[in-house]
Order: C-alpha cells, then sequence, then structure tokens
C-alpha cells in the first residue's frame, strides 16, 4: 500500500513588518507597503479552485499542449495558479490536491487522494 | 460636473481591413462622427483615443496626435490611453470628463485597432501583455483560460449546461447577421457550435471572438451647445470607471468580477436609476460565458440565472432584457481599442430608434466594457432625450 507522498513547498514571500505572505514577484507588501520580505516555504496542499485545459497555448509553451492550468487554494490562505500533472487523476472543483513540484511559487499539481496512488 | 451629450457617432464596419492604415480607420470614424454632430471642428478641447496593441502589431504609437492631424483638429490635448480590451471605454470617459469638468465645451473620443494582418502567434502574445505576466505568465493561462475557469465555476455552480451557453452564441451571432457593422454574424445551430474546436476547456472556437479591425468614435458636448449641433443628442447618465486585480490570485471569485460590479453599482447611484429601468446592453461578450457572467455582474440577470435567461429567450431583441443586439464582440467583431467605443456607438442608435436591431420604445441604454483579468471596467448609462 503506496504512502501518501509528501508535498512540495512553494517558495515564497513573508512580509517582514506585517506577516503578509504573497509570491515572490512583489517589490513592496500589499498590505502594509514595507518592503523588506524573507523567504518562506508554504506546503504545497490545498483545494482546486477551477481548472481550464490549454489547447491553444503562447508560443513559449506551444510544445506542452495542451495542458491543464489550476487555480489552488492552499491550506495556508493563498490562491496560486500552477499546472496539473499530465499523470495525474482527472480533476473537480472543490477537490484536494498536492504539490508534486515547485519552482519559486509556480507549482506542479496533482489530484490528491487514493485514486492517485 | 455639467449635463454632457453624445452629439455625433461614427464607426467604420468590423472585420477585415487589409492594407488599411490603422490611423485612417480612426479618421474615417471620427471624421463620421464630427458630421454627424455637425459641430464646427474648432469647437473640439480634446481627443481621446483607446488603443491596445498597436505598438507591437503595426509600430505605430502617437495615434492620438496623427488622427488630430488628419482630421484638421485644432493644436488642443490628445491622448492615446490603453486599458487592454477596456481601452475605448476609457478613452470616452476621459472625454466625458473633459467636458463633464468644464475644461472644454466639446471632446472627441476614438478607438481603435488593426489586427487581422497579425500571425495568431503575433496576436496572442500581444494580447498576453494585458495579464500580470510576472504573476499569472508562467503556468502558461491565456485569456481564452481565464473563462474557462470561470466556466467551469458557473457550472458547478448553478449548474450551467453547455447547451445554454450555446444560446448565447446563437443569439449574438444571429444579431450580428442582421447589423452590416457586424464581422461575423451567422444562423448557427446548436450542434454547429458544440462540434467546433476546444479552445480552452470547456470553451470551443464559436466561444470565442473574432480578431478585428475596426474603429469608432464619439463627439461630446456640453448640454449648452445643444444649439450648435445637427445630431440627435443621447443624454450620459453616468461614466464610470473602475479597477479590479491583475492577477488570478486577486480574484476571491473567478465567476464574477468585482470591477465590473463595483462599476455597475457606482453607476446606478450616479444615474439615480436602478437595473429594472435599463432597457438595452451592449455588454464585453468577449467569450460566450463572459457574456452570462457580465449579465450577473452588471444586475440585469439574477446571480446563477444567466444561462438559463439566455437559453429562455429572456436576452433577445424583444426580451426581458435584450443583450448585445449588436452582435456583440462574438458577431460584431473585437478590434480590441475600438470596442468600448463601439458599444457606445450601438446604444446611442438604439436610443435614436434607428438600429437595425432595434428594441422597442429604448430609453435607457447601458455599456460595459472590460479589460485584461479584470484589471479595468468602464460601464456607462445614456438615456434618449425628448
Amino acid at each position: 500500500m503506496a504512502a501518501i507522498p509528501e508535498a512540495a513547498t512553494l517558495r515564497m514571500s513573508r512580509c517582514v513588518r506585517c506577516g503578509n505572505v504573497d509570491t515572490p514577484n512583489r517589490s513592496v507588501c500589499g498590505r502594509c507597503l514595507s518592503g523588506e520580505f524573507e523567504p518562506v516555504d508554504v506546503p504545497g496542499t490545498g483545494v482546486l479552485a477551477s481548472w481550464t485545459t490549454i489547447r491553444r497555448a503562447p508560443t513559449r509553451f506551444r510544445d506542452e499542449a495542451p495542458y491543464d492550468v489550476v487555480v489552488v487554494d492552499l491550506d495556508q490562505g493563498q490562491r496560486v495558479v500552477g499546472r496539473l500533472a499530465a499523470d495525474s487523476a482527472p480533476p473537480s472543483a472543490g477537490g484536494r490536491v498536492v504539490a508534486i513540484s515547485a519552482d519559486g511559487a509556480n507549482a506542479v499539481f496533482r489530484v490528491s487522494g487514493v485514486a492517485t496512488l | 460636473m455639467r449635463k454632457v451629450l453624445i452629439a455625433g457617432i461614427g464607426s467604420t464596419a468590423f472585420g477585415r481591413h487589409a492594407g488599411t492604415p490603422i490611423e485612417q480607420l480612426g479618421v474615417a470614424a471620427a471624421a463620421e462622427a464630427l458630421l454627424d454632430a455637425g459641430i464646427d471642428r474648432a469647437r473640439i478641447g480634446a481627443l481621446y483615443l483607446g488603443n491596445f496593441i498597436s505598438g507591437p502589431l503595426n509600430g505605430k504609437e502617437v495615434l492620438a496626435g496623427i488622427v488630430a492631424d488628419q482630421l484638421g483638429l485644432p493644436n488642443i490635448p490628445c491622448t492615446k490611453v490603453e486599458g487592454a480590451c477596456a481601452s475605448g471605454g476609457i478613452a470616452f470617459r476621459h472625454a466625458w470628463l473633459a467636458v463633464a469638468s468644464g475644461q472644454c465645451d466639446a471632446a472627441i473620443a476614438v478607438g481603435v485597432e488593426t489586427m487581422t494582418h497579425a500571425r495568431t502567434a503575433e496576436t496572442t502574445a500581444a494580447l498576453n501583455c494585458a495579464m500580470d505576466n510576472e504573476s499569472d505568465g508562467p503556468s502558461g493561462l491565456t485569456f481564452p483560460g481565464l473563462f474557462g475557469l470561470a466556466w467551469r465555476i458557473h457550472a458547478q455552480r448553478y449548474g450551467t449546461t453547455r447547451r445554454q451557453v450555446s444560446a448565447v452564441v446563437r443569439k449574438n451571432k444571429a444579431n450580428g447577421l442582421r447589423n452590416p457593422l457586424a464581422q461575423m454574424g451567422a444562423e448557427l445551430t446548436d450542434e454547429q457550435i458544440e462540434a467546433s474546436a476546444l479552445i480552452c476547456d470547456p470553451l470551443q472556437l464559436y466561444d470565442c471572438c473574432p480578431a478585428s479591425d475596426g474603429a469608432a468614435a464619439l463627439v461630446v458636448v456640453a448640454d449648452s451647445l445643444r444649439s450648435e449641433i445637427s445630431g440627435v443628442p443621447v443624454e450620459i447618465l453616468a461614466s464610470v470607471q473602475t479597477r479590479g486585480s491583475a492577477r488570478i490570485a486577486g480574484h476571491a471569485d473567478l465567476c464574477s468580477f468585482d470591477a465590473t460590479v463595483s462599476a455597475a453599482q457606482r453607476a446606478y447611484a450616479m444615474a439615480g436609476i436602478s437595473a429594472k429601468e435599463v432597457d438595452v446592453v451592449e455588454l464585453h461578450d468577449c467569450f460566450s460565458i463572459a457574456e452570462i457572467v457580465d449579465s450577473e455582474d452588471l444586475g440585469l440577470v439574477p446571480r446563477g440565472e444567466g444561462a438559463a435567461w439566455a437559453a429562455e429567450g429572456r436576452t433577445a431583441v424583444g426580451g426581458q432584457i435584450p443583450v448585445n443586439p449588436s452582435g456583440g464582440l462574438l458577431a460584431k467583431g473585437h478590434p480590441v481599442g475600438a470596442t468600448g467605443v463601439s458599444q457606445l456607438y450601438e446604444i446611442v442608435c438604439q436610443l435614436r430608434g434607428e438600429h437595425p436591431n432595434q428594441v422597442a420604445g429604448a430609453e435607457i441604454g447601458m455599456t460595459h466594457n472590460l479589460g485584461g483579468t479584470g484589471v479595468a471596467c468602464t460601464v456607462n448609462l445614456l438615456r434618449r432625450m425628448a
């Protein structure tokens, strides 16, 4: 019986002044305007908000199409946009997903639960 | 703010204008609007031009000044504005502001875009500039994809079906067939729509607006100039611009646009009317599902019932709230920077009682123009004058 795999972590930014966690591509905190951040690892587990299959891709992603783009609400509260792994079980809105890899805040997710193990 | 009227309107046909320089489309629409208004050009105190991607697709900027020059306008401030697909609506709002605030007594708003000469990859790359690419670009999301996300949620939350969404496509394509300015009118069956190629699930080809060339223009004047114009004027009751999030993470609900909701609420308050009093609307149906979401966000249709209302014919001409009698972006076409101005052109035709798809007795009309990921929105309310 397979174990539930450990989630990859997303590298995000935490505002040193107010603690707000956001994607790393910010120069100031959207909540308090502080410019001081520290990196923070956020577990890549959450709930699928929605998804779509991109069949007509921008040029730089053409070789990868078709691919699924997902919007995930992480358990720690952040909403992120990422990809669904090609070998994932079929997604459903409200279902649980887990990140299997991440580059900064850009993660590849897989539908979690018994079906994918 | 003083009372402002739309005194003159002009529009090219939307579609392919191969070989016509972009500025000439803008000039043609603007000249038509000036002649329609019958106003002395020396009276025009400002020009605002909406355009999104003439830089990347044509290598042309400063279009506002170029258009004014060819029109022989005085040495007035000429400003190009950009707000992705809402560029035209923003240009109009600035023209309204210039006159309403007393900066000048007359102004002209132009919207113009040419797209069909470019390769699809070039156009896609240019349009994708409307995204917060540092945030959402790396995922490979596209604008059709954004609306694929919205559709999934609408379907799950409200039970919206593919067949109901097809009703929006059939309606707008059929409306377009009767609008001589429309690019892609058609009589389509549900089967034809549902057999078209998948673009971004669940969006299929007929759910998407075409790339277009075209221009539209409006002359706005202070009410005090009414005796100096010969065109049939329409009163501007409200003109509102709002902002929503530039990135997906900033949208708490992917099936509603905050910018639209707040723009509509402010517009109703400014005009002192309720949504029930709107007789006709031209709204931003860049995709079929967008019309459904927009009609709910504007408060014209109860939340979650947009698709059902379309399927029941309640948004057709002659229905409870006619939506996009022009054919909308789906059928009239979407020359991006021109669209917001074109929507106003269509509503003025309705309020003058001379539209090819006339809504009987239309007194109050609405326009809704949405840019990017809902990052920019304009909503206008217009009223027929006795």
